[in-house]
């Protein structure tokens, strides 16, 4: 399973790359993007199984990845891994076409238990 | 000092909720385990060499989540966050990173606690303290992680 983790945070992306590994995905081929629009680049390119990505990063932000995704007809399942989590943003993301939105900080726990029934 | 923000106290059944979402942050992207972060006991002590990381949050309230340590501390924690040993090379730039990451979500958690909060600037991070008008200052958490002083503080942007 290729993934790609677009964070603007080189630290975040390892925490999350990380905690994927203790959640039991130490099995998935990851790809990282520094921005959402080396993301989307990555996207187009790669066609990943799956897009974690976080909300506020330069030149294009989580959301706008996704929606431009969506509107190039990319329908690859996409998660949130957000500093923020209000309801107004998940409806968002949900109105985007996010599977889910985990809220940073996480445990491996967390991330099991949002992303298993996905895996299905 | 007083919490004098809108945050609904009785959420967190009279704990200091920033202190709530620190010993969060600390136990799960930092530590892997609760135990390392308590709240500082006595006086602040003067900072050698600080670095400070901040986030703004725009809108009716506009505010700032301010995070101060010294750079050693701020070292220590960036050899956490990316699981380093300590002989392997750290840069400034994953220093900076980190400690503007930890900001960025102790913000973004200090931000849900307010209501109809606006847009989340991205982390910024120095080695001067940013310009900020005394008077703001809202709330101040001292905390003392592993032997060490983190300070959060709250911010109105006047």
């Amino acid at each position: 399973m290729r993934v790609l983790v677009a964070d603007d945070s080189r630290v975040m992306r390892q925490i999350v790359i990380r905690t994927l590994r203790q959640a039991g995905y130490d099995w998935w081929e990851i790809t990282e993007a520094p921005d959402g629009a080396a993301a989307l680049e990555l996207a187009i390119n790669m066609d990943p199984d799956l897009v974690l990505s976080d909300w506020n990063m330069p030149e294009m932000t989580g959301i706008e990845l996704l929606r431009t995704m969506r509107a190039q007809g990319m329908d690859i399942p996409f998660g949130f891994v957000t500093s923020e989590g209000s309801t107004e943003m998940r409806e968002q993301a949900d109105a985007a076409g996010a599977l889910f939105l985990i809220a940073k900080p996480f445990s491996a726990e967390v991330f099991r238990d949002t992303i298993d029934p996905f895996l299905a | 000092m007083s919490l004098d923000i809108n945050i609904a106290l009785d959420d967190f059944s009279g704990t200091d909720p920033i202190w709530v979402i620190a010993e969060e942050v600390f136990t799960a992207m930092v530590d892997g385990e609760p135990g390392f972060l308590r709240p500082w006991e006595g006086d602040q002590a003067e900072l050698t060499d600080p670095m400070y990381a901040w986030v703004d949050v725009h809108g009716a309230l506009p505010g700032r989540v301010l995070l101060t340590a010294e750079r050693e501390t701020v070292e220590h924690l960036s050899r956490a966050l990316l699981a380093m040993g300590e002989d392997e090379v750290l840069s400034e730039t994953d220093m900076a990173d980190a400690l503007g990451e930890v900001a960025n979500v102790v913000g973004g958690n200090v931000k849900a606690l307010v209501p109809d909060p606006g847009a989340l600037t991205l982390p910024q991070v120095a080695h001067e303290r940013p310009e900020i008008d005394a008077e703001g200052l809202m709330y101040e958490l001292p905390l003392d992680w592993r032997g060490r002083m983190v300070v959060i503080g709250l911010w109105r942007l006047l």
